[in-house]
């Protein structure tokens, strides 16, 4: 089993003393890359939720620069400490609640006298007790831990906002505080450590504008705060009066008066200043370790160092993507970026230049609304275990999922090296051929005010020296004005099909298959067809490529894709089909229907008949080229998933993979996941002979495991009958099936329901003659007489 | 045309074949990332970096160290931690051998003079339990990977130690000077002695169950296998010959169950590749050659290294006879990584990349232009002729048929076949289509089949410039071309029209497939004696048809002077108009952008409109 696929960006990473190690958040454990070469060391195992802080216990002395040891934190409700130079897990303390955020102040204002009994944290969390979907409730809590116990009691609150935020903390440890909304509350560290009555002391600074992030200076009492509307606000001298020890307080209560340059509302600060040099919202701020620079970045994806004293700027430009954070190290000469697109770059430091990068894979495009759900973002590479995804920037990332690594990208259309612009070109599906050697692609371009939209398919040639793909051939409009629902590839021949909304499909064929190199290799349409006039939303090639299925909106169609000949047609679903699969080199067909009424079946091509379904909602679906299984993804409805019997079955995923063993309704196993929404699956045949099953999920996060071996079972197939019986009663059922019968039904129906299984496999020839095309319609006598013995078998063999 | 050196070239896998290490002698390592064929990182100057701090580096200590030998090997996994650490063990001329933690790039541990003289060898177990190397002073050193401590040594023998391998199984050892020498590791006692290269041995390897040793001298053109449990002196069992010295060898598989697998890489950077099913077999086997293209013209002209294959690693074998192997080709500078199936008995001939090569200025300017000659071939297909399809209307399956034969996949096959059959009637004769019917009964029917299903992609009634034609009958099958020659020759002798047409194709198929037809004619005897037979008939009318046909055009011509001159400027007319239609076709195929390589070609034949249009 392998999982990849991580997030490195979730949450800020940090350097170890001795500027060697870089230690990443990677879900649910933490992983340590080594500066120098940008590889993984080792990483830290044991928390069983994504880890959400990382505090490396800084080093007071050069003696101690080669300890290891760090704080982590993580929404499972644990504080762990490590030994990551082993790694061990040195303690384990049990807080219950989620924590998004922690600072250990102590750690760093008195590293020297460290005390473990003294330790004290400030947390973020959530409350959990108070969850309640859509309440009002004040979920985020500010409260203080103290480390020397195991099992933490509730702590001190020390503000409640409506979500957990993050807590920042300043280098000296004297201050940390959070951003709420427009204001930024700091909280003054209690001198002397633990003792439980010496609350820390709270201080309000106001803007006009949300924050969106904010940093202490290393030294001096000045904060840097940056806003959604791209401007760097500089408080100095902040929390003289509030902060400062109460014997002063009073006197620095007359003090109010003062004429405070750019201090709002009486905030207690001497003066403040704006920067503005982004045109977009600030991310990142962060002062250098002497505290002479201040390094700002945004969506732009540019760092911006200003001189702290005179406000000059310098840039670090084309960093290519929003940036997240910017920290330092201990070492001078080595400071590090992280950007939206899941990479760190390390930065080589006086000059900026990015020395090494440790990415990952890219996270997927924020589509627009009316594109969620129809693009197919994803596609897989069967043989060699390559996924091809489509990110931002109008990228394909093709990334190994056997290594876990990146391999190259292919950019689909030319893009605005700016990042964060406004999108105007959307990637919507992405195809790979099933030897890999051919991609195609399909983007639309948005149109201005109706006007300028426009579609276009291409189709690109692999290049193994590079391991890139090379644009064999672009055609515009491949269907007119309709955009482009699904394209498929044939299994052997380099030939490919592409369906659209307009109502026709169109095939296509590279016109060089051997006689010319690759090179030269073009594609031109083969035929065109359509039915009725009916949008064509799906398309599939059978195992051996003789047949091509394409759905015509609720009913399949049959072709000959060489003689482009309209074999048959298989009767009606009641939705629009938005999936498509062949089972194999099996007789059966797959079609997913998803809006309105969510439908998965199964179709015999053979007896041209349905053989069963299920009123599941599906994100996809895979078949294995050889054998006769096939797996689809499901999401599983939150009214069904919140039910109090399957709460701990499903532990907030939303999805379950279903393995089908050829016409067999009942699934052989079943998986829960998580986040499948947008997700994706497939069977990848790698050079073993053995048979994985690869799921990426809605945020670019993977598994690949073999579904036949046992340890990966999560549950069996007996917990599932519960769950399809269900979901079956309530709205479909036998209405689905069977609603031109009236009469035939209800029997079926009595007799069905006597039955444990709510769905039987129904072979019903007179259905698809009067669904068929007009020419199909055989003669009367014929018809009645082909009808009423369907109906006499059928009471028969349910008789029996 | 230089050789290239690839003796003082160091490669070593990564044991999850996803790293590959590279030092060419300069002191440097670098550190490939197969999957994205792109340096990972680069290893200089280990040896001074370790106790200086950052400010003060930036010496050029590397050039004074020289690497001999590398090995890359996995740490044993403590407990059920994932990332066991993976070290890189190199030894240096200078008689130290030392340990690199790839993943931290640090330096892991360190043996100074462990082989006064040079280090030569160093190899470990699959299970890395312990590693030996081998140095001039002919002494054997097993060191524990982790610490690097000196667990033993011992004199192997002699002379230098040139080489030394472990056993997959980590009990045997052999070390080799110019006498290969076998020691079991566990009391270090001798067990074999074998003897019979001339100079030192260059390299060892043992097969994966141990029972075979593969050895190779410098200089020497040949592997000699050695079998390990035998008598104590024995002569190798089988040579493998190759036409250069061998610098690597590599094998997979058992002698008894899978059949062994060998991989050897030459000097000159050629990969050589046998199989056999048993020592015999494999001593017979003929070598199968994997090599990279070189006559590449800019390549020629270029001064520097060609590129080569300097690394290879077997993988699995698929079916008997192919194996899965891993191969570094290119350029040291450039290397790229491919992962491909090697077939026993096919030779391979790889794509070198240019990537890499500084080249000449001419080549550089139109490199630069990469964006533009990437646009150039791109072929674009605007909306009109997205619309243009070949076969532009659907058509419905014939509905008697669907009824009768439901398409069930198994039926699908025969179905399809019944249907191009009965398009390509249509297009045939009347004659043909009778014949198809029954009404009219003359030869026999099969012939007439098989011409219809074997004519896919050959359209007779195009006139077809003779290269293209050549062109097409070479890419047929030979028994594809067989079976087309007697359906060709079987119209001929039926339809008794189109041997204009028919003519060209037999002739090129007997001129480009006449071995295979050679060898098939025994079997089927009659169709040359027909063809024979039809030729000789059709030729004796020959010389009455060219007669009749002298007559009839002069009597025409005195018959078109009689009726003046008014027809003739007419059929001029119509000429020209003919000829304007073609231009405008041939305009439009070029939009296509398909047919540029048929204009090629036929603008070699004096299609010169082509070439004006363009």
């Amino acid at each position: 089993m392998i999982r990849g696929g991580r997030s490195y960006v979730k949450s800020p990473p940090s350097f170890s003393n001795d500027a060697k190690k870089l230690l990443v958040c990677t879900g649910n454990n933490v992983s340590v890359f080594s500066a120098a070469t940008g590889l993984q060391i080792t990483s830290l195992e044991g928390h069983t939720a994504p880890v959400t802080t990382l505090i490396v216990v800084p080093a007071s002395s050069a003696a101690q620069k080669i300890l290891c040891y760090c704080w982590t934190a993580s929404l499972d409700g644990t504080i762990r400490h490590w030994d990551f130079s082993g790694p061990e897990l040195l303690k384990t303390v049990d807080a219950q609640v989620p924590i998004y955020s922690m600072v250990i102040p102590c750690l760093l204002s008195e590293p020297q006298q460290l005390d473990s009994s003294k330790l004290v944290a400030y947390v973020s969390v959530e409350d959990t007790s108070l969850v309640k979907e859509g309440s009002k409730e004040l979920r985020g809590h500010i409260r203080r831990f103290n480390l020397a116990k195991e099992r933490l009691p509730r702590g001190d609150t020390l503000k409640e906002t409506e979500e957990p935020k993050s807590i920042v903390i300043s280098p000296s440890g004297e201050f940390f505080g959070i951003h709420h909304k427009c204001k930024i509350h700091v909280w003054g560290v209690p001198s002397g450590g633990g003792s439980r009555n010496a609350l820390a002391k709270k201080m309000t600074l106001h803007h006009t504008k949300v924050i969106n992030a904010f940093a202490f200076h290393p030294t001096e009492r000045i904060i840097a705060a940056g806003d959604v509307t791209g401007r760097v606000l500089i408080w100095r001298s902040f929390g003289n009066r509030k902060l400062a020890l109460a014997s002063q307080k009073k006197n620095a209560r007359s003090m109010v008066d003062l004429d405070n340059p750019g201090v709002r509302d009486g905030d207690d600060a001497e003066s403040c200043t704006t920067w503005h040099w982004h045109s977009a919202e600030v991310n990142v701020l962060n002062f250098s370790s002497d505290g002479a620079y201040l390094y700002s970045g945004g969506r732009e994806g540019v760092l911006v160092v200003w001189q702290l004293d005179t406000g000059k700027k310098k840039f670090l430009p084309r960093i290519g993507s929003p940036l997240l954070y910017f920290i330092w190290s201990p070492e001078p000469t080595l400071s590090s970026v992280v950007c939206a697109d899941n990479q760190i770059h390390l930065l080589k430091m006086p000059s900026m230049e990015i020395s090494r990068t440790i990415s990952g894979i890219k996270p997927p495009p924020s589509l627009p609304k009316m594109y969620e759900g129809l693009s197919s973002t994803v596609a897989f590479d069967r043989s060699s275990g390559i996924a091809a995804l489509c990110t931002e920037n109008y990228c394909v990332q093709l990334y190994n999922l056997l290594n876990d690594r990146g391999i190259s990208e292919v950019q689909v259309c030319e893009r605005n090296h700016q990042p964060g612009d406004e999108i105007t070109v959307v990637v919507t599906a992405v195809a790979l051929s099933l030897d890999g050697s051919v991609m195609s692609t399909t983007e639309v371009k948005l149109p201005e005010d109706g006007i300028g939209g426009l579609v276009s398919l291409k189709f690109w040639e692999s290049e193994p020296d590079n391991k890139t793909f090379t644009l064999s051939t672009i055609v515009y409009e491949p269907h007119k004005d309709a955009g482009v629902s699904a394209i498929a590839f044939h299994p052997t021949r380099s030939m490919a099909v592409s369906t659209s909304f307009g109502g026709d499909f169109k095939i296509w064929v590279c016109n060089s298959d051997k006689s010319q190199t690759e090179k030269d290799s073009s594609w031109i349409c083969h035929a065109v067809g359509s039915y009725k006039k009916k949008p064509m939303t799906a398309a599939a090639f059978s195992g051996d490529g003789t047949v091509l299925a394409v759905a015509a909106e609720n009913v399949i169609t049959l072709w000959n894709p060489v003689k482009n000949m309209l074999l048959s047609v298989l009767g009606a679903t009641l939705t629009p089909i938005t999936k498509l699969c062949f089972v194999g080199k099996s007789e059966f067909l797959v079609a997913a229907s998803n809006f309105p009424k969510p439908e998965l079946s199964v179709w015999n091509t053979s007896k041209l008949s349905l053989s069963w379904s299920y009123g599941l909602r599906i994100e996809a679906v895979t078949s294995a080229v050889d054998s006769s299984t096939f797996a689809v993804l499901a999401l599983v409805p939150k009214t069904f998933r919140k039910s109090k019997s399957k709460k701990n079955i499903f532990r907030g995923r939303d999805g379950a993979i279903l393995l089908f063993n050829g016409s067999d309704p009942k699934p052989v196993s079943i998986w829960t996941v998580m986040k499948a929404q947008g997700g994706s699956i497939s069977f990848l045949e790698g050079d073993k002979s053995q048979l994985r099953l690869a799921f990426v999920n809605g945020s670019h996060e993977y598994v690949v495991f073999d579904p036949s071996s046992d340890d990966t079972h999560e549950r069996s197939a007996i917990d599932y009958e519960g769950l399809v019986g269900e979901e079956e009663t309530g709205d479909f059922g036998y209405t689905s099936l069977y609603g031109q019968l009236p009469d035939y039904d209800k029997k079926r129906k009595e007799d069905a329901e006597s039955l444990a299984t709510p769905f039987i496999s129904s072979e019903r020839p007179w259905e698809t003659i009067f669904s068929g095309s007009t020419l199909n319609f055989p003669p009367l006598q014929k018809l009645c007489g082909e009808f009423f013995e369907s109906l006499m078998e059928k009471s028969n063999s349910v008789v029996e | 045309m230089n050789l290239v050196n690839i003796k003082d070239v160091l490669t070593s896998f990564s044991p999850a074949l996803d790293y590959l290490a590279l030092s060419t002698g300069d002191g440097r390592i670098k550190i490939w990332d197969t999957v994205k064929g792109q340096v990972q990182t680069e290893f200089a100057d280990i040896a001074s970096s370790e106790e200086t701090n950052i400010y003060t580096n930036g010496g050029k200590g590397h050039l004074s160290v020289d690497y001999t030998c590398m090995k890359w090997l996995s740490l044993e996994r403590k407990k059920k931690r994932k990332l066991g650490t993976s070290i890189l063990v190199l030894g240096t001329g200078g008689g130290d051998v030392l340990a690199l933690d790839v993943a931290s790039g640090q330096l892991k541990w360190r043996i100074s003079d462990c082989h006064p003289g040079g280090v030569n060898a160093v190899s470990s177990s699959a299970k890395a339990s312990c590693i030996y190397s081998g140095g001039a002073d002919g002494m054997v050193c097993e060191i524990d990977p982790n610490s690097g401590n000196l667990i033993r040594k011992f004199k192997a023998s002699t002379k230098a130690v040139s080489s030394l391998s472990v056993s997959p199984d980590g009990k045997i050892l052999a070390t080799a000077s110019a006498q290969l020498r076998t020691f079991k590791c566990s009391d270090l006692k001798k067990i074999q002695k074998f003897t019979g290269h001339p100079g030192g041995v260059r390299c060892v390897a043992f097969t994966e169950d141990g029972k075979y040793i593969l050895s190779s001298a410098v200089g020497e053109r040949y592997i000699a296998v050695w079998k390990t449990d035998g008598a104590k002196k024995q002569s190798a069992s089988c040579v493998l010959a190759l036409e250069n010295p061998p610098v690597f060898v590599d094998s997979w598989g058992e002698t008894d169950a899978k059949g062994l697998y060998v991989i050897a890489i030459s000097e000159v950077g050629v990969c050589y590749f046998w199989y056999g099913s048993n020592v015999e077999e494999l001593g017979n086997a003929k070598p199968t050659k994997v090599s990279l293209a070189t006559e590449d013209s800019s390549l020629k002209q270029h001064k520097g290294s060609l590129p080569i294959i300097f690394a290879a690693k077997l993988q699995g074998v698929l079916k008997p006879g192919s194996a899965n192997a891993f191969i570094a080709s290119g350029l040291l500078v450039k290397p790229s990584f491919q992962k491909m199936v090697l077939q026993f008995g096919n030779d391979l001939v790889l794509n070198a990349s240019k990537s890499g090569i500084l080249l000449p200025i001419t080549q550089s300017v139109s490199k630069s232009k990469k964006g533009q000659g990437v646009q150039n071939k791109v072929t674009t297909l605007d909306r009109a002729h997205a619309e243009d399809a070949l076969l532009p209307i659907a058509r419905v399956a014939d509905l008697l048929e669907n009824r009768s034969v439901q398409p069930q996949p198994s039926d699908k096959d025969t179905d399809m076949i019944d249907q191009s059959q009965a398009d390509y009637v249509e297009t045939f004769s009347m004659e043909d289509k009778l014949r198809s019917l029954g009404i009219l009964k003359g030869t026999d029917e099969p012939n007439n089949l098989s011409s219809a299903s074997v004519m896919d992609g050959i359209d007779l009634e195009a006139f077809l410039p003779p290269k293209k034609l050549k062109s097409a009958v070479l890419s047929m099958e030979p028994s594809t071309a067989f079976k087309t020659l007697e359906a060709l020759v079987a119209m001929w002798q039926t339809r008794g029209r189109g041997g204009k047409y028919l003519l060209p194709w037999i002739y090129s198929i007997m001129v480009n497939h006449r071995h295979y037809i050679m060898s098939q004619e025994p079997k089927n005897q009659q169709l040359l004696t027909t063809l024979h037979k039809i030729t000789k008939n059709r030729g004796t009318a020959l010389q009455q048809l060219l007669q009749l046909s002298g007559r009839l055009q002069l009597v025409t011509a005195q018959i078109n002077k009689a009726a003046g001159n008014e027809t003739q400027s007419r059929v001029l007319e119509q000429e020209i108009d003919e000829s304007e239609d073609e231009e405008e076709e041939e305009v439009e195929e070029h939009f296509y952008g398909e047919n540029d390589n048929e204009s090629e070609l036929s603008s070699d034949d004096g299609n010169d409109e082509d070439d004006e249009i363009q």
